[in-house]
């Protein structure tokens, strides 16, 4: 009975700790998607790692400790491999946009600005031919006549 | 005809309309329209993926099988638990007034990470055992959820209404909040009612 004990509270820690250990490799994957990663292939893995807890959890239900612990121990091990790609990706994610948005930045400045020249420049043009039109227009003249 | 102040006018609508176009790219990276609604499927089918065909007469001894299945739709990826649970006809279900989940606990527990937009599907295989009839009550001894076996010892009377002994298996679906770093009940569960039956 008393190594039952003993076991039972170790396996209870380890999936403990790999309960966090997945919540946190859920969180950097949540924080890469946000950053605007694929984070496709990640979700895989933390599907694996989570199918490997619940095998845990299911294992110290039924009491049997030893395959908790080693279930428990493969899934943190999974979700630490997750969380380290995920901020790698996250990382890059964020260079990524960085350099997203000065492209965008420069392409709306300058292709803006060459518009507006373009624009102002019709402008004079139209102007200069409606002036003209105007000034080359005959005076019509009204009678006063009454009927 | 027109007069020039009016032309004007268009030609700078003209400029202010593409210097917006212009910019949209470079907006569009702030300027985020809301999305639909969020929410998340969850669903319970019979053997043949269809709802239809679960099991109600059951008994002791012999494999049932029904599929479960969660979607996505929550608007980025989610962190879910799926609860098996299973009561008599007196202990409680979950309540989706005050949604809180049954505070029985769980016999099997599947852990689910979906993309926004994806769905997941499992079978669910589960079996009765050292299942006795004794007067107007039945018992349950062991319940046999995908392989993994546990004591339940669950009782239900005899209900003279329906006739039979009813048990329910219930699945709820619990969502990780990632603000307050924990599961918490996503007001939404599935069930199938069961009649233990007596051994052919």
């Amino acid at each position: 009975m008393p190594f039952n004990a003993v076991a039972s509270d170790e396996a209870s820690l380890v999936i403990s700790e790999a309960n966090n250990k997945l919540k946190m490799a859920f969180e950097a994957v949540l924080d890469a998607e946000k950053a605007g990663a694929n984070v496709s292939d990640l979700i895989i893995q933390l599907n694996s790692a989570g199918v490997l807890l619940a095998e845990a959890e299911n294992a110290y239900r039924v009491g049997v400790f030893s395959e908790a612990v080693s279930k428990a121990e493969e899934c943190s091990m999974l979700a630490d491999g997750v969380m380290g790609e995920a901020l790698q990706l996250r990382d890059s994610a964020i260079v990524n946009a960085q350099t997203v948005f000065w492209h965008n930045l420069m392409f709306s400045i300058f292709e803006g600005a060459a518009f507006l020249f373009v624009i102002f420049f019709v402008w004079g043009w139209f102007r200069r031919v409606y002036v003209k039109r105007i000034v080359n227009m005959k005076p019509e003249v009204v009678s006063d006549d009454e009927a | 005809m027109m007069k020039l102040e009016d032309y004007k006018v268009v030609f700078a609508s003209l400029g202010l309309i593409g210097v917006l176009l212009f910019a949209s790219p470079t907006l569009g990276l702030f300027l985020h329209l809301p999305g639909g609604e969020k929410f998340s499927e969850f669903w319970l089918l019979g053997p043949g993926h269809m709802a239809e065909a679960y099991p109600f007469e059951v008994r002791a001894g012999e494999n049932y099988m029904v599929y479960v299945g969660v979607g996505n739709h929550m608007g980025s990826s989610a962190y879910y638990l799926v609860y098996v649970k299973f009561r008599n006809q007196t202990e409680p279900l979950p309540n989706a007034t005050a949604e809180t989940p049954s505070p029985l606990l769980p016999l099997f527990t599947y852990k689910i990470f979906l993309e926004d937009g994806g769905t997941w599907e499992q079978p669910l295989n589960f079996s009765f055992h050292d299942v006795s009839f004794k007067d107007d009550r039945c018992l349950v001894g062991n319940l046999t959820v995908n392989g993994i076996t546990l004591n339940v010892g669950k009782p239900a009377l005899w209900d003279s209404e329906n006739k039979g002994y009813f048990y329910q298996l219930f699945l709820e679906l619990w969502i990780y909040d990632e603000a307050s770093r924990d599961f918490h009940f996503h007001n939404r569960f599935v069930s199938i009612w069961l009649n233990m039956t007596t051994p052919i």
